[in-house]
């Protein structure tokens, strides 16, 4: 999908270790993971990115892939550091998206004592190309982690829903 | 780097490189380039195929290993996470039905792992009907084209879940 949106030049690899390993080296224009990347995952994966300081890729956008979509493990993801999760399966229009949102949505990035990454507080305008926000949005309440999975329209919310407070 | 100090919190702007090619004139439209990500998702479709049905062997193999001792939390891991990728790149590839029924089986792996009893019987019955949906003609039929085996399924997966609500 991502050699029929123009990139050409793709860096794949297996294991997490593998990607901090690489990221040492060179400088990456975005980071799309899946959350169960070996033998870590995504989650510890971004944190070790975000929290090393004299990391170049410390501020690269980063993607989640995920079909575990449950809110408490979509927010958990937010709050290492993601800039978006995204739920398998998806479609190119799905991840065209989310790409396009991460790249037209400017987001400051906070540095706390226990975080490090794109304000979760920002305030969501919808999504480029008539993808927009859904009316449930302010409603979005963060429930306890075994709820139901979400559909990626909650997950955006819960990306945007951070705004005021509201989780 | 602009700062907003406030105790020991910093806020300051990040331009990545990502941010400004993506903002620079030209590039590809967003129609095309969904078009051009389909047409290649379309070159890998025979490989996919290949891929699937050797995907299924394996998942039957773990399914197989998993039922002699459903409580090895290991087995039941292999035969989740396999079932997992059959859901997550069935639709990607087309092949709704594939996804639509492996995420029934996935809801079976997430109730054994919150202590249901295996159910031999469903499960098999899940898998035929994967294999099935994995085979012409119904690999290009979409769920609801086939409302019959997916109440069906439905049900049984309704089931299931009264029995660990139990």
């Amino acid at each position: 999908m991502l050699r029929g949106f123009g990139a050409n030049k793709l860096l794949e690899v297996d294991q997490s270790i593998e990607v901090l390993q690489a990221l040492t080296n060179q400088k990456i224009d975005i980071m799309i993971c899946d959350s169960q990347l070996p033998p870590h995952g995504a989650l510890a994966l971004t944190r070790a990115m975000r929290r090393k300081g004299d990391n170049q890729n410390r501020t690269t956008p980063v993607l989640v892939m995920t079909s575990d979509s449950r809110e408490g493990t979509v927010k958990l993801t937010r709050d290492v550091g993601a800039n978006m999760v995204i739920a398998k399966p998806m479609s190119p229009k799905s991840l065209y998206d989310r790409l396009a949102w991460i790249a037209f949505t400017q987001r400051q990035f906070i540095a706390t004592a226990t975080y490090f990454g794109p304000d979760r507080r920002f305030k969501i305008e919808g999504y480029p190309n008539g993808v927009g926000r859904r009316k449930s949005d302010k409603a979005v309440e963060v429930a306890a982690e075994a709820g139901p999975a979400l559909g990626q329209d909650d997950i955006d919310s819960l990306f945007g829903a951070a705004r005021s407070g509201q989780t | 780097m602009t700062e907003e100090s406030d105790h020991e919190t910093h806020i300051f702007p990040v331009e990545t490189r990502y941010h400004t090619m993506a903002k620079r004139p030209g590039g590809v439209p967003r129609k095309l380039a969904l078009q051009r990500a389909q047409a290649k998702i379309d070159e890998l479709k025979p490989a996919f195929n290949v891929w699937l049905d050797r995907q299924l062997q394996e998942f039957i193999a773990a399914v197989r290993q998993l039922e002699s001792n459903p409580d090895n939390l290991s087995r039941l891991e292999n035969a989740y996470g396999k079932c997992r990728q059959l859901r997550n790149v069935g639709t990607t590839m087309g092949f709704e039905l594939v996804t639509f029924i492996s995420d029934m089986l996935c809801d079976n792996f997430e109730a054994l792992k919150a202590g249901a009893v295996y159910q031999k019987e469903t499960i098999d019955c899940q898998i035929d009907a994967l294999v099935l949906a994995s085979k012409p003609p119904y690999c290009t039929l979409r769920p609801d084209q086939l409302p019959e085996m997916t109440s069906g399924l439905r049900e049984v997966v309704e089931r299931v879940k009264s029995l660990v609500a139990k």
